[in-house]
Protein backbone atom coordinates (compact mmCIF):
# COMPACT_ATOMS: atom_id res chain seq x y z
CA UNK A 1 0.00 0.00 0.00
CA UNK A 2 2.78 2.42 1.14
CA UNK A 3 4.90 1.55 -2.53
CA UNK A 4 1.58 2.35 -3.89
CA UNK A 5 0.95 5.87 -2.33
CA UNK A 6 4.40 6.69 -3.02
CA UNK A 7 4.02 5.96 -6.63
CA UNK A 8 1.37 8.10 -6.61
CA UNK A 9 2.67 10.80 -5.25
CA UNK A 10 6.16 10.54 -7.23
CA UNK A 11 3.65 10.78 -10.74
CA UNK A 12 1.59 13.64 -9.60
CA UNK A 13 5.06 16.23 -8.74
CA UNK A 14 6.33 14.32 -12.16
CA UNK A 15 3.53 15.29 -13.92
CA UNK A 16 3.29 18.89 -12.40
CA UNK A 17 6.51 19.87 -13.48
CA UNK A 18 5.85 18.89 -17.07
CA UNK A 19 2.24 20.58 -17.14
CA UNK A 20 3.87 23.95 -15.32
CA UNK A 21 7.07 23.58 -17.99
CA UNK A 22 4.62 23.67 -20.60
CA UNK A 23 2.52 26.67 -19.20
CA UNK A 24 5.27 28.76 -18.62
CA UNK A 25 6.14 28.65 -22.27
CA UNK A 26 2.40 29.67 -23.06
CA UNK A 27 2.42 32.55 -20.59
CA UNK A 28 5.57 33.79 -21.69
CA UNK A 29 4.00 34.17 -25.47
CA UNK A 30 0.97 35.52 -24.27
CA UNK A 31 2.35 38.21 -21.97
CA UNK A 32 5.64 38.61 -24.33
CA UNK A 33 6.77 42.01 -24.31
CA UNK A 34 9.59 42.21 -26.82
CA UNK A 35 11.78 44.71 -25.31
CA UNK A 36 14.43 46.56 -27.58
CA UNK A 37 17.18 46.61 -25.17
CA UNK A 38 20.19 44.45 -25.65
CA UNK A 39 23.22 43.39 -23.97
CA UNK A 40 24.93 45.98 -25.96
CA UNK A 41 22.83 48.94 -24.51
CA UNK A 42 23.59 47.92 -21.39
CA UNK A 43 27.46 48.02 -22.28
CA UNK A 44 26.70 51.40 -23.03
CA UNK A 45 25.10 52.25 -19.72
CA UNK A 46 27.90 51.06 -17.85
CA UNK A 47 30.91 52.82 -19.83
CA UNK A 48 32.20 49.55 -20.71
CA UNK A 49 33.13 49.70 -24.49
CA UNK A 50 36.40 52.18 -23.23
CA UNK A 51 37.00 49.82 -20.22
CA UNK A 52 39.52 47.27 -20.40
CA UNK A 53 36.62 45.17 -18.65
CA UNK A 54 35.25 45.16 -22.17
CA UNK A 55 36.76 41.57 -23.24
CA UNK A 56 35.20 40.13 -20.02
CA UNK A 57 32.10 41.84 -19.91
CA UNK A 58 30.95 41.38 -23.77
CA UNK A 59 30.15 37.20 -23.45
CA UNK A 60 29.12 37.63 -19.67
CA UNK A 61 26.16 40.31 -20.55
CA UNK A 62 25.55 38.84 -23.90
CA UNK A 63 25.20 35.06 -22.05
CA UNK A 64 23.24 36.80 -19.49
CA UNK A 65 21.19 38.27 -21.80
CA UNK A 66 20.60 35.34 -24.13
CA UNK A 67 19.46 33.31 -21.05
CA UNK A 68 17.41 35.67 -19.64
CA UNK A 69 15.46 35.36 -22.78
CA UNK A 70 15.79 31.90 -23.45
CA UNK A 71 15.37 30.11 -20.32
CA UNK A 72 11.90 29.05 -20.62
CA UNK A 73 12.56 28.36 -23.75
CA UNK A 74 15.61 26.05 -23.41
CA UNK A 75 13.52 24.48 -20.34
CA UNK A 76 10.46 23.49 -22.43
CA UNK A 77 13.02 21.91 -25.41
CA UNK A 78 14.54 19.90 -23.74
CA UNK A 79 11.64 18.96 -21.11
CA UNK A 80 9.36 18.00 -24.65
CA UNK A 81 12.69 16.01 -25.79
CA UNK A 82 12.74 14.17 -23.07
CA UNK A 83 9.31 13.23 -22.38
CA UNK A 84 9.03 12.29 -26.66
CA UNK A 85 12.44 10.25 -26.63
CA UNK A 86 10.90 8.59 -23.95
CA UNK A 87 7.09 7.84 -25.15
CA UNK A 88 7.78 7.38 -28.65
CA UNK A 89 7.47 3.57 -28.97
CA UNK A 90 11.06 3.07 -30.28
CA UNK A 91 10.71 -0.97 -30.58
CA UNK A 92 7.70 -0.63 -33.43
CA UNK A 93 9.41 1.93 -35.40
CA UNK A 94 13.01 0.17 -35.60
CA UNK A 95 10.97 -3.55 -36.24
CA UNK A 96 9.31 -1.65 -39.82
CA UNK A 97 12.98 -0.47 -40.21
CA UNK A 98 13.88 -3.04 -42.95
CA UNK A 99 11.01 -3.42 -44.71
CA UNK A 100 11.42 -2.24 -47.77
CA UNK A 101 12.16 0.91 -49.29
CA UNK A 102 9.18 3.39 -49.37
CA UNK A 103 8.55 2.19 -45.83
CA UNK A 104 12.96 2.75 -44.86
CA UNK A 105 12.26 6.53 -46.07
CA UNK A 106 9.21 7.57 -44.85
CA UNK A 107 10.66 5.86 -41.28
CA UNK A 108 13.51 7.77 -41.77
CA UNK A 109 12.08 10.80 -42.21
CA UNK A 110 9.50 10.63 -39.07
CA UNK A 111 12.22 8.88 -36.83
CA UNK A 112 14.36 11.24 -37.35
CA UNK A 113 13.58 13.67 -35.55
CA UNK A 114 12.30 11.99 -32.50
CA UNK A 115 14.96 9.57 -31.85
CA UNK A 116 18.28 11.24 -32.09
CA UNK A 117 18.87 14.54 -29.92
CA UNK A 118 21.80 12.41 -28.58
CA UNK A 119 24.71 12.16 -30.85
CA UNK A 120 25.26 8.86 -29.82
CA UNK A 121 22.35 6.71 -31.54
CA UNK A 122 23.30 8.44 -34.48
CA UNK A 123 25.66 6.64 -36.18
CA UNK A 124 24.34 3.13 -34.56
CA UNK A 125 21.49 3.73 -36.07
CA UNK A 126 22.92 4.49 -39.65
CA UNK A 127 24.58 1.08 -39.30
CA UNK A 128 21.83 -0.56 -38.06
CA UNK A 129 19.86 0.57 -40.66
CA UNK A 130 22.02 -0.57 -43.22
CA UNK A 131 22.44 -3.92 -41.67
CA UNK A 132 18.80 -4.51 -41.90
CA UNK A 133 18.53 -4.03 -45.18
CA UNK A 134 16.63 -1.03 -45.70
CA UNK A 135 19.62 0.30 -48.11
CA UNK A 136 21.96 2.85 -48.05
CA UNK A 137 19.25 5.17 -49.13
CA UNK A 138 16.93 5.35 -46.02
CA UNK A 139 20.22 5.02 -44.32
CA UNK A 140 21.49 8.47 -46.14
CA UNK A 141 18.23 10.43 -45.54
CA UNK A 142 17.99 9.61 -41.47
CA UNK A 143 21.57 10.67 -41.74
CA UNK A 144 20.83 14.00 -42.42
CA UNK A 145 17.31 14.56 -41.22
CA UNK A 146 18.27 13.80 -37.79
CA UNK A 147 20.80 17.01 -36.98
CA UNK A 148 18.65 19.54 -39.28
CA UNK A 149 15.64 18.56 -37.73
CA UNK A 150 15.19 16.99 -34.41
CA UNK A 151 12.78 18.32 -31.37
CA UNK A 152 15.38 20.25 -30.00
CA UNK A 153 16.59 22.22 -33.12
CA UNK A 154 12.71 23.30 -34.21
CA UNK A 155 11.39 24.45 -30.98
CA UNK A 156 14.30 26.45 -30.30
CA UNK A 157 14.10 27.71 -34.16
CA UNK A 158 10.65 28.13 -33.98
CA UNK A 159 10.99 29.96 -30.35
CA UNK A 160 14.44 32.26 -30.85
CA UNK A 161 13.68 32.65 -34.18
CA UNK A 162 10.52 32.54 -36.50
CA UNK A 163 7.75 29.53 -36.57
CA UNK A 164 7.85 30.29 -40.74
CA UNK A 165 11.70 29.58 -40.49
CA UNK A 166 11.58 26.24 -38.57
CA UNK A 167 8.43 24.95 -41.00
CA UNK A 168 10.71 26.15 -43.52
CA UNK A 169 13.96 24.47 -41.80
CA UNK A 170 11.47 21.11 -41.75
CA UNK A 171 10.28 20.96 -45.06
CA UNK A 172 13.61 21.80 -46.51
CA UNK A 173 15.50 19.66 -44.91
CA UNK A 174 13.12 16.41 -45.65
CA UNK A 175 13.41 17.02 -49.36
CA UNK A 176 17.14 17.23 -49.45
CA UNK A 177 17.25 14.51 -47.21
CA UNK A 178 15.60 11.93 -49.20
CA UNK A 179 16.85 13.84 -52.79
CA UNK A 180 20.69 12.51 -50.82
CA UNK A 181 19.60 9.26 -50.32
CA UNK A 182 18.08 8.05 -53.33
CA UNK A 183 21.09 10.27 -55.18
CA UNK A 184 23.13 7.74 -53.56
CA UNK A 185 21.39 4.68 -53.60
CA UNK A 186 21.75 5.15 -57.27
CA UNK A 187 25.55 5.50 -57.32
CA UNK A 188 27.94 2.68 -58.10
CA UNK A 189 29.86 3.35 -54.84
CA UNK A 190 26.41 3.82 -52.66
CA UNK A 191 24.88 0.11 -54.18
CA UNK A 192 28.58 -1.20 -53.01
CA UNK A 193 27.75 0.05 -49.50
CA UNK A 194 24.90 -1.87 -49.56
CA UNK A 195 26.30 -5.19 -50.81
CA UNK A 196 28.67 -5.33 -48.37
CA UNK A 197 25.88 -4.76 -45.44
CA UNK A 198 23.65 -7.36 -46.95
CA UNK A 199 22.95 -9.72 -44.24
CA UNK A 200 20.76 -12.66 -45.27
CA UNK A 201 17.57 -13.11 -44.16
CA UNK A 202 17.35 -15.45 -41.42
CA UNK A 203 16.16 -13.11 -38.35
CA UNK A 204 12.78 -15.30 -38.53
CA UNK A 205 14.26 -18.72 -37.96
CA UNK A 206 16.65 -17.31 -35.39
CA UNK A 207 15.65 -18.17 -31.03
CA UNK A 208 15.85 -14.38 -30.28
CA UNK A 209 13.06 -11.75 -29.89
CA UNK A 210 11.95 -8.43 -28.78
CA UNK A 211 9.81 -8.03 -26.06
CA UNK A 212 10.12 -4.52 -24.43
CA UNK A 213 9.10 -4.41 -20.78
CA UNK A 214 7.00 -1.59 -19.90
CA UNK A 215 7.71 0.36 -16.85
CA UNK A 216 5.16 2.01 -14.59
CA UNK A 217 4.17 5.67 -15.83
CA UNK A 218 6.02 7.65 -12.72
CA UNK A 219 9.46 5.26 -13.71
CA UNK A 220 8.83 6.29 -17.00
CA UNK A 221 8.08 10.23 -16.20
CA UNK A 222 11.12 10.19 -14.00
CA UNK A 223 13.19 8.67 -17.45
CA UNK A 224 12.39 11.52 -19.29
CA UNK A 225 13.03 13.96 -16.73
CA UNK A 226 16.70 12.15 -16.24
CA UNK A 227 17.00 12.38 -20.53
CA UNK A 228 16.29 15.90 -20.26
CA UNK A 229 18.87 16.39 -17.73
CA UNK A 230 21.72 14.38 -19.47
CA UNK A 231 21.03 15.96 -23.01
CA UNK A 232 20.93 19.43 -21.36
CA UNK A 233 24.62 18.23 -19.54
CA UNK A 234 25.49 17.15 -23.09
CA UNK A 235 24.69 20.02 -24.75
CA UNK A 236 24.56 23.06 -22.97
CA UNK A 237 28.90 23.38 -21.93
CA UNK A 238 29.35 23.56 -25.58
CA UNK A 239 26.04 26.33 -26.37
CA UNK A 240 27.53 28.42 -23.57
CA UNK A 241 30.57 28.37 -25.31
CA UNK A 242 29.60 29.01 -28.62
CA UNK A 243 27.92 31.75 -26.98
CA UNK A 244 30.52 33.33 -25.98
CA UNK A 245 32.07 33.45 -29.06
CA UNK A 246 28.57 34.55 -30.77
CA UNK A 247 28.77 37.26 -28.00
CA UNK A 248 32.22 38.85 -29.22
CA UNK A 249 30.73 38.32 -32.66
CA UNK A 250 27.61 40.32 -31.77
CA UNK A 251 29.38 42.84 -30.75
CA UNK A 252 32.41 43.75 -33.18
CA UNK A 253 30.66 42.60 -37.00
CA UNK A 254 29.18 45.63 -38.22
CA UNK A 255 25.73 45.56 -39.51
CA UNK A 256 27.47 46.81 -42.70
CA UNK A 257 29.73 43.75 -43.32
CA UNK A 258 26.38 41.63 -42.85
CA UNK A 259 24.24 43.53 -45.19
CA UNK A 260 26.34 43.89 -47.89
CA UNK A 261 27.96 39.53 -47.71
CA UNK A 262 25.05 38.07 -46.35
CA UNK A 263 22.09 39.00 -48.45
CA UNK A 264 21.45 38.19 -52.56
CA UNK A 265 22.59 35.08 -54.48
CA UNK A 266 26.25 35.71 -52.51
CA UNK A 267 24.88 35.63 -49.17
CA UNK A 268 23.49 32.60 -49.56
CA UNK A 269 26.28 31.19 -51.14
CA UNK A 270 28.46 32.25 -48.57
CA UNK A 271 26.16 31.19 -45.81
CA UNK A 272 26.00 28.02 -47.04
CA UNK A 273 29.78 27.25 -46.92
CA UNK A 274 30.21 28.85 -43.35
CA UNK A 275 27.17 27.11 -41.85
CA UNK A 276 28.73 23.46 -43.25
CA UNK A 277 31.99 22.20 -42.96
CA UNK A 278 32.24 24.70 -39.87
CA UNK A 279 31.59 22.79 -36.79
CA UNK A 280 29.03 24.73 -34.89
CA UNK A 281 27.52 22.65 -31.79
CA UNK A 282 23.48 22.28 -31.40
CA UNK A 283 21.69 25.38 -31.00
CA UNK A 284 24.60 27.43 -31.44
CA UNK A 285 23.55 27.50 -34.90
CA UNK A 286 20.48 29.02 -34.08
CA UNK A 287 22.09 31.85 -31.91
CA UNK A 288 23.88 32.86 -34.22
CA UNK A 289 21.56 32.90 -37.10
CA UNK A 290 19.39 34.78 -35.13
CA UNK A 291 22.58 37.41 -34.69
CA UNK A 292 22.95 38.06 -38.08
CA UNK A 293 19.61 37.66 -38.89
CA UNK A 294 19.24 40.58 -36.71
CA UNK A 295 21.86 42.23 -37.92
CA UNK A 296 20.21 42.41 -41.42
CA UNK A 297 21.05 38.50 -43.54
CA UNK A 298 18.40 37.32 -45.61
CA UNK A 299 16.05 34.94 -44.92
CA UNK A 300 17.06 32.88 -47.61
CA UNK A 301 20.33 33.04 -46.34
CA UNK A 302 19.37 32.48 -42.97
CA UNK A 303 18.23 29.10 -43.94
CA UNK A 304 21.19 28.07 -45.59
CA UNK A 305 22.77 28.78 -43.18
CA UNK A 306 20.56 26.60 -40.68
CA UNK A 307 20.59 23.76 -43.26
CA UNK A 308 24.53 23.49 -42.88
CA UNK A 309 24.06 21.59 -40.37
CA UNK A 310 23.83 18.08 -41.47
CA UNK A 311 27.28 18.31 -43.43
CA UNK A 312 29.59 19.24 -40.93
CA UNK A 313 32.86 17.33 -40.71
CA UNK A 314 32.48 15.98 -37.66
CA UNK A 315 29.49 14.00 -38.69
CA UNK A 316 30.92 13.55 -41.86
CA UNK A 317 34.17 11.44 -39.97
CA UNK A 318 32.08 9.40 -38.41
CA UNK A 319 30.05 8.36 -41.29
CA UNK A 320 33.17 7.47 -43.12
CA UNK A 321 34.39 5.09 -40.67
CA UNK A 322 31.32 2.58 -42.00
CA UNK A 323 30.86 3.87 -45.37
CA UNK A 324 33.33 4.99 -48.10
CA UNK A 325 34.44 8.54 -48.39
CA UNK A 326 32.96 8.77 -51.89
CA UNK A 327 29.42 8.15 -50.70
CA UNK A 328 30.06 10.99 -47.73
CA UNK A 329 31.25 13.46 -50.54
CA UNK A 330 28.33 12.48 -52.49
CA UNK A 331 25.40 13.58 -49.55
CA UNK A 332 27.73 16.14 -48.45
CA UNK A 333 27.56 17.75 -52.04
CA UNK A 334 24.11 17.19 -52.78
CA UNK A 335 23.06 18.81 -49.12
CA UNK A 336 25.32 21.27 -49.69
CA UNK A 337 23.41 21.87 -53.28
CA UNK A 338 20.20 21.99 -51.47
CA UNK A 339 20.85 24.40 -48.59
CA UNK A 340 21.66 26.74 -51.69
CA UNK A 341 18.93 25.60 -53.91
CA UNK A 342 15.81 25.97 -50.76
CA UNK A 343 17.84 29.11 -49.42
CA UNK A 344 17.10 30.87 -52.69
CA UNK A 345 13.55 29.46 -52.97
CA UNK A 346 12.60 30.46 -49.48
CA UNK A 347 14.39 34.28 -49.78
CA UNK A 348 12.11 34.53 -53.31
CA UNK A 349 9.02 33.24 -51.87
CA UNK A 350 9.48 35.38 -48.62
CA UNK A 351 10.69 38.52 -50.63
CA UNK A 352 13.58 38.42 -48.07
CA UNK A 353 16.62 37.96 -50.68
CA UNK B 1 22.13 -22.91 -9.69
CA UNK B 2 20.70 -20.90 -12.38
CA UNK B 3 22.34 -19.32 -15.08
CA UNK B 4 21.06 -16.15 -16.87
CA UNK B 5 22.66 -14.68 -19.74
CA UNK B 6 22.85 -10.72 -20.67
CA UNK B 7 23.82 -8.71 -23.23
CA UNK B 8 23.92 -4.61 -22.77
CA UNK B 9 23.60 -3.26 -26.74
CA UNK B 10 25.66 -0.82 -27.77
CA UNK B 11 27.99 1.22 -30.03
CA UNK B 12 31.48 0.46 -29.72
CA UNK B 13 33.45 2.48 -28.70
CA UNK B 14 30.62 2.67 -26.03
CA UNK B 15 28.55 5.89 -25.64
CA UNK B 16 28.02 7.32 -21.56
CA UNK B 17 24.30 6.12 -21.46
CA UNK B 18 25.53 2.45 -22.61
CA UNK B 19 28.24 2.60 -19.73
CA UNK B 20 25.56 3.65 -17.57
CA UNK B 21 23.58 0.46 -18.35
CA UNK B 22 26.20 -1.59 -18.30
CA UNK B 23 26.67 -0.21 -14.22
CA UNK B 24 23.07 -1.17 -13.82
CA UNK B 25 23.45 -4.30 -14.88
CA UNK B 26 26.92 -5.06 -13.32
CA UNK B 27 25.26 -4.18 -9.75
CA UNK B 28 22.23 -6.36 -10.55
CA UNK B 29 24.49 -9.30 -11.20
CA UNK B 30 26.59 -8.39 -8.15
CA UNK B 31 23.43 -8.86 -5.82
CA UNK B 32 21.96 -11.85 -7.18
CA UNK B 33 25.27 -13.26 -7.35
CA UNK B 34 24.44 -13.59 -3.28
CA UNK B 35 21.10 -15.70 -4.25
CA UNK B 36 22.64 -18.15 -6.77
CA UNK B 37 21.64 -17.11 -9.55
CA UNK B 38 24.61 -16.51 -12.15
CA UNK B 39 24.79 -13.57 -14.57
CA UNK B 40 26.78 -13.39 -17.58
CA UNK B 41 26.91 -10.23 -18.58
CA UNK B 42 28.46 -9.87 -22.27
CA UNK B 43 28.90 -7.05 -24.27
CA UNK B 44 27.55 -6.61 -27.68
CA UNK B 45 28.02 -3.89 -30.77
CA UNK B 46 25.01 -2.76 -32.02
CA UNK B 47 26.75 -2.41 -35.53
CA UNK B 48 27.70 -6.18 -35.74
CA UNK B 49 26.17 -8.18 -38.18
CA UNK B 50 25.76 -11.07 -35.88
CA UNK B 51 23.50 -8.19 -33.46
CA UNK B 52 21.25 -6.97 -36.31
CA UNK B 53 20.69 -10.39 -38.03
CA UNK B 54 19.62 -11.53 -34.71
CA UNK B 55 17.87 -8.48 -33.06
CA UNK B 56 16.74 -6.04 -35.88
CA UNK B 57 17.43 -2.27 -35.45
CA UNK B 58 18.05 -1.34 -32.28
CA UNK B 59 18.28 2.15 -30.56
CA UNK B 60 21.21 2.09 -27.67
CA UNK B 61 21.31 1.07 -25.27
CA UNK B 62 19.85 -1.99 -25.29
CA UNK B 63 19.58 -4.82 -23.38
CA UNK B 64 18.44 -8.31 -24.16
CA UNK B 65 18.40 -11.33 -21.34
CA UNK B 66 18.63 -14.91 -22.73
CA UNK B 67 18.51 -13.58 -26.05
CA UNK B 68 15.34 -11.40 -25.58
CA UNK B 69 15.43 -7.58 -26.03
CA UNK B 70 13.88 -6.41 -23.08
CA UNK B 71 15.18 -2.77 -22.84
CA UNK B 72 15.24 -0.50 -25.97
CA UNK B 73 17.10 3.14 -25.67
CA UNK B 74 16.91 3.88 -22.00
CA UNK B 75 18.93 3.20 -18.86
CA UNK B 76 16.66 0.96 -16.61
CA UNK B 77 17.74 1.09 -12.63
CA UNK B 78 19.29 -1.81 -11.04
CA UNK B 79 16.39 -2.67 -9.49
CA UNK B 80 14.52 -3.19 -12.81
CA UNK B 81 17.43 -5.28 -14.29
CA UNK B 82 17.44 -7.66 -11.34
CA UNK B 83 13.54 -8.14 -11.34
CA UNK B 84 13.76 -8.50 -15.31
CA UNK B 85 16.61 -11.31 -14.41
CA UNK B 86 15.13 -13.04 -11.89
CA UNK B 87 12.20 -13.51 -14.17
CA UNK B 88 14.48 -15.09 -16.36
CA UNK B 89 15.53 -17.39 -14.19
CA UNK B 90 12.47 -18.84 -13.42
Amino acid sequence: MEEKTKRAVRKAVLLAFFIIVIGLLIYSRVTARPTKETFKDKLSEFGLWESPLLYVAIPALYIADYFSHAWICLLFAFSVAGLIYEFVPKETITRYMGRGKAAGYGLALCMAPFLTVCSCTMVPLFGGILYAGAGVGPAITFLLMAPAANILTILMTGEMISWAVAGARIIASAAVAVIAGLIVSATPWGKAVEKEFQVADSAAGSSAKVEVVKPPLDERLWAALKFAGYLAKQILPFFIIGLIVVGYLSAFIPEEIVESYLTGPTGILIASVLGGPLYTPTLVEIALGQELWNKGMSKGALLSWLMGQPYDFANAMAVSRIAKWKVVATYFIVAWAGSVTFGFLYGMLSGSL
Amino acid sequence: MKEVKVEVIGPEPPCMRCQAAKKAVEKAAEKLKQAGVVVNVEKANIMSKEIVQKYGVLVSPAIAINNAVKIIGRVPSPEEVEKLIIEAAK
